[in-house]
């Protein structure tokens, strides 16, 4: 900077900066907990329940134990030092469930852990587990939610009243009155059946435990480092100083690595016990039987509106097939209770009642999945919303735009009691809309016959970026609103950010260095992004519910920025300036104008390690720690437009065209936006079009393979236009929302709306969801049977 | 459980050699492995010992023969879809091993290992029931053969018997010159038909010489539509010829009904995909 050219500063956030981890994970240097290797190592395999609901009258181990190649064979017993996993939650009504890490006496689904195989091979410890026999004795099921909650069904918990673990209302305004008074309804009974995340990478754990210094090691594919070490912390009472948790490269979540896992606590119990390393990876049919699960709710909605389409009230009634056991920590809550918390959607409803229930069933338990609580509750009330414009004859955006909250009525407080600030609701419909031309649609509509087309819109809005002042689950007794950022330059120079977050696909090694990047004054590829580790941070839950952005962003932004002040203030010392005069940008530090400038290993040295330049006092620690806690949240908000074909006599369903509008913010990087977009629609599609984990009468599932449980491929996934829209930016550290969950939570609304367009002129209706073509057909072939009788 | 049981790996180099190796009571061949291996991951199947059939080079031949084409056993699926000879005489090949699961599959599965795995869904069966085509065994009493009816018994269930290999199949060039097309319908791009039909129409003097229609995914095996073929032969060809026989399609036909799509779904997607393929073979043989 010896000329007096002016210094533009690289702005970083904001840019498509390429994935600093991309090199690594593509080229196959990523390295994921399967892929540790320990000397001694010892593998676990499982025996898991084939009865959804069994006593266990005895196990016989004999044959396994002898197996040469068995190190050990383990049933409930041997884990009766270990407490039973329970999720707390200080909301009325509600029932935890004790779930022991192998089942003690009671089966409860098909996958259940029963008997833990410990053997120098995989391979061996299977064997071993074939060799198996456990005795049961069957017990009567309700497999059905709605059948379980009938106080007259059998009871999967002996000791809980029921198997309805929770209930809960909300209520505002006077939804009875409102209804009865009003001009028009509409009502519909929406279902999505139960799926699952489907990572790449199954689970999987290596437990090691360095005896001389008394530490246990967990590495485990998981985005919440943080819950898991406190969790088995506490269940094996071992301190923060003698236990971590580290969350290696993770190939994927989707909630599905968000919760604790009983096969957690085993490999690290029994790690320490044997005193070798134990490893377990998940195969594609545990993950299918004993992964959390997601949905399997129901919901019994009437949206009244007057004759120009004004919402009135909305009333809900939700069942959630909660599964097994109440998961831990997010407890069964945590889903059906969102889809009440989030059915009010982004309209203006004065009246609104919910009733929401959980009810145990005998399948795997569900868990946190992609969206939480939006999808059903999106696609539930977007479903009213279509008919209600149908009703009225007012094209379905129309109608959306009539009652979105508009821009001078933020913030807006929802029926259910969420606050909106303000987000682009009427601007993100107005965009996705003209994407898409819905005039020469419907004309094609009207003109073809060799295909149905259909177009549907769903517009959503999603609470991101939850502080400490709400739960992310109801009642639950945890913090989940602050994140820490430590952001240090060492004594070469180097900087270097640590979090207690866990990316498992977010791209934050790029994104955070984006952000310390920009306020430090250094480039990305310069910032070393630290996580998943417990031992690096005091607390932190890791990486899920579109929070990282939002508070791990907030955090780092705070650090760096602080960070930036000693830099200058030390710099300012050198250089005999003012601090203010002082900039830094592409690794320099600089006074502009000047030819005062000094890279940031020179400055390093100069503070740590050179005695002589600076006085002893300017010296600082190039260090800030600092915690970002938004105590509420931030909304962000979307439309999405699907238009479909149909073929009308196979009934095969194609996308041919996805829009999706969103307003997250500032962006950091448009890419990475671009891509979470991309993967959540994906999954989206899987949602609406193909994946469903089904259970026979006898709750056995018979969707345990890839063959039978479909995922959509890149086939069947369109090209898909993202159109950003950028309104009033959050009060936020970095005006950041979150959005990692929100192409999950729009596209299944819009699908179905598309596809249910698409056949509205053959009387028939979309209200459950997977809509395949199977389902099509027999759909039309009862609506035309009707017709028939009629 | 995605772990195979302990067994034995042998592999062959010679023809005479696998014989030999397949003198055992459990022993399973493998070629592609793109069936084999999951069901021996699932441990659905737990052979004592592998004859890996992959060295021997002969069996991957596409060649001419006298009265038509054989394709040797550990043809690829992929390199049957770009040989020239196939693209030639049975150009529906090519066509159909687009449907055939994805590259990387296609890549390693084979021919004989799809006849043999015997998936009443998959598209090898299917075309070597649509060309009449006659399998080739070879066993330690020598060869035989064995035209699909014989062959495929049931979902996943064969003729062959323990001792004896599939070496290839033989297609026999139609009479005349023919028109012959592919249909699927899959819940997902590369998944197991739910339905599949293969026809194969040779028209003389504006009239059917020849109409033969293949049905797969519907039944335990793969059929033909005799009926229909037997009504059409010696009518006008024309597309309405082939409209107002349709029906025969469906007639004495019970589809399987599973997981994926139930009887009727099945049952209403025959005629569908019977006539794209009539119609696309009359257009074909008539170009």
């Amino acid at each position: 900077m010896t000329d007096a050219t002016p210094f533009t500063r690289p702005k970083y956030v904001g840019t498509p900066v390429r994935r600093l981890e991309d090199p690594r994970l593509l080229t196959g240097r990523g390295r994921y907990a399967a892929d540790i290797q320990l000397p001694r190592m010892v593998h676990l395999a499982i025996v898991r329940s084939d009865q959804a609901h069994a006593r266990i009258i005895g196990i016989d181990t004999d044959e396994a134990r002898a197996l040469p190649g068995v190190i050990g064979v383990f049933s409930a017993a041997d884990f009766a030092h270990v407490p039973d996993i329970r999720a707390p939650s200080r909301m009325p009504n509600y029932q935890a469930t004790s779930c022991p890490v192998l089942a003690r006496d009671v089966v409860r689904y098909v996958g259940e852990p029963v008997v833990a195989i410990v053997a120098v091979s995989r391979y061996i410890a299977e064997d071993a587990a074939a060799l198996i026999d456990v005795d049961y004795d069957p017990l009567d099921v309700a497999v059905a939610a709605r059948e379980a909650s009938d106080p007259a069904a059998p009871r999967l918990h002996e000791e809980l009243e029921s198997n309805t673990v929770f209930t809960r209302r909300f209520s505002a305004g006077d939804c009875a009155a409102a209804m009865d008074a009003a001009a028009n309804t509409v009502s519909g009974q929406f279902r999505l059946t139960r799926k699952t995340s489907m990572s790449t990478e199954p689970r999987a754990y290596v437990a090691e435990h360095d005896v001389g210094k008394d530490v246990l090691t967990l590495y485990g594919s998981t985005n919440v480092p943080g819950i898991v070490r406190d969790a088995i912390g506490r269940l094996l009472e071992l301190g923060g100083n003698r236990f971590h948790v580290v969350a290696p490269d993770v190939g994927g979540s989707f909630g599905g690595k968000g919760s604790l896992y009983p096969e957690e606590v085993i490999v690290s119990d029994l790690a320490r016990r044997l005193e070798r390393p134990v490893k377990y990876v998940a195969d594609r049919m545990e993950e299918l039987t004993s992964g959390s699960q997601a949905f399997g709710e129901e919901v019994e909605a009437t949206l009244a509106f007057d004759d120009d389409g004004r919402f009135i009230a909305l009333d809900a009634d939700i069942l959630g097939d909660v599964g097994a056991y109440s998961i831990y920590p997010w407890t069964a809550a945590l889903e059906p209770v969102q889809v009440a918390g989030f059915m009010p959607g982004p309209y203006r409803i004065p009246h609104f009642s919910a009733t929401v229930r959980g009810v145990c069933t005998p399948k795997p338990p569900t868990g946190p999945y992609r969206g939480v609580g939006r999808p059903m509750a999106v696609f539930a009330l977007e479903r009213l919303v279509d008919k209600a414009a149908s009703r009225l004859g007012i094209p379905p955006a129309e109608l959306r735009r009539r009652n979105l909250v508009n821009a001078e009525e933020f913030p807006h407080r929802t029926g259910s009691g969420i606050v909106w600030d303000r987000s682009g609701f009427q601007e993100c419909l107005a965009a996705a809309c003209s994407a898409v031309d819905l005039t020469a649609l419907q004309a094609e509509k009207a003109r073809r016959t060799d295909k149905w087309v259909g177009v549907g819109v769903a517009s959503y809005a999603e609470l991101t970026g939850i502080g400490s002042r709400i739960s992310v689950a109801p009642g639950m007794p945890m913090n989940t609103g602050a994140e820490t950022a430590a952001v240090r330059i060492d004594s070469t120079g180097a900087v270097s950010a640590v979090f207690a977050l866990a990316s498992h696909g977010q791209s934050l090694e790029t994104t955070l260095a984006q952000i310390v990047a920009e306020e430090l004054g250094v480039r990305p590829r310069d910032v070393a992004v630290v996580q998943g580790d417990t031992a690096l941070a005091p607390h932190g839950t890791g990486t899920y519910a579109s929070r990282s952005a939002v508070i791990g962003g907030g955090a780092a932004t705070k650090a760096a920025r602080a960070l930036a002040v000693k830099v200058k203030r030390v710099a300012a010392t050198l250089f005999g300036v003012d601090p203010s005069d002082v900039q830094t940008g592409n690794g320099d530090i600089f006074v502009p104008g000047t030819n005062h400038s000094i890279d940031f290993p020179e400055l390093a040295r100069l503070v740590y390690s050179d005695m002589s330049t600076l006085p002893q006092e300017a010296r600082e620690t190039l260090e800030v720690q600092e915690t970002y806690d938004p105590v509420f949240g931030t909304t962000t908000s979307s439309t999405h437009v699907a238009v479909v074909e149909i073929d009308p006599e196979t009934l095969h369903t194609s996308l041919r065209q996805l829009v999706v509008s969103e307003d997250c913010g500032k962006l950091i990087n448009p890419m990475v936006v671009e891509g979470q977009v991309h993967g959540g629609v994906a999954q989206g599609i899987g949602v609406a079009l193909l994946e469903e984990l089904k259970f026979d009468d006898a709750g056995q599932p018979i969707t345990a393979t890839l063959a039978d449980y479909l995922v959509p491929t890149s086939a069947e996934v369109p090209d898909i236009d993202v159109v950003h829209v950028e309104t009033e930016l959050p009060d936020n550290p970095g005006g950041f929302r979150g959005m990692g969950e929100g192409g999950t939570i729009g596209a299944p609304a819009a699908i179905a709306n598309a596809v249910a367009d698409a056949v509205a002129h053959l009387g028939v209706e979309v209200n459950s969801l997977p809509i395949t073509p199977n389902k099509l057909h027999a759909l039309i072939a009862a609506a035309s049977r009707q017709e028939g009788q009629e | 459980m995605m772990k195979p049981v302990a067994f034995e790996y042998v592999r062959p180099e010679t023809l005479a050699e696998a014989v030999t190796a397949l003198d055992h009571d459990d022993a399973r061949i493998i070629a592609g492995g793109q069936s084999l291996l999951p069901m021996m991951n699932f441990r659905l199947v737990q052979p004592e010992r592998l004859v890996d059939i992959n060295r021997i080079t002969e069996l991957e031949r596409i060649e001419r023969t006298k009265t038509g084409l054989r394709i040797g056993a550990l043809t690829r699926h992929a390199n049957a879809a770009r040989d020239p000879l196939l693209a030639e005489h049975f150009p529906i090949v090519a066509e159909a091993m687009g449907h055939v699961a994805h590259v990387a599959i296609r890549n390693r599965g084979t021919v004989a290992g799809s006849l043999c795995h015997a998936d009443p869904s998959a598209e090898w069966p299917l075309l070597v029931t649509l060309l009449d085509g006659e399998i080739e065994i070879l066993g330690s009493d020598g060869h035989r053969s064995a035209e699909p009816s014989e062959f495929f018994l049931a979902p996943l269930v064969t003729d062959i018997e323990e001792q004896e290999l599939v070496t290839g199949v033989h297609l026999p060039l139609p009479a005349g010159p023919s028109g012959m097309a592919f249909e699927e319908v899959a819940q997902r791009a590369g998944d197991f038909a739910v339905v599949a039909a293969g026809a194969m129409v040779r028209v003389e003097n504006d009239t059917f010489a020849e109409v033969r229609l293949g049905l797969g995914g519907v039944f335990d095996t793969s059929v033909r539509a005799r009926a229909l073929e037997g009504a059409l032969t010696g009518q006008r060809a024309r597309a309405e010829e082939l409209e107002a026989a349709l029906p025969l399609a469906i007639e004495d036909l019970e589809p399987n009904d599973d997981l994926h799509a139930s009887a009727d779904y099945r049952l209403s997607l025959v005629p569908v995909l019977a006539r794209r393929a009539l119609i696309r073979a009359l257009h074909r043989a008539t170009q």
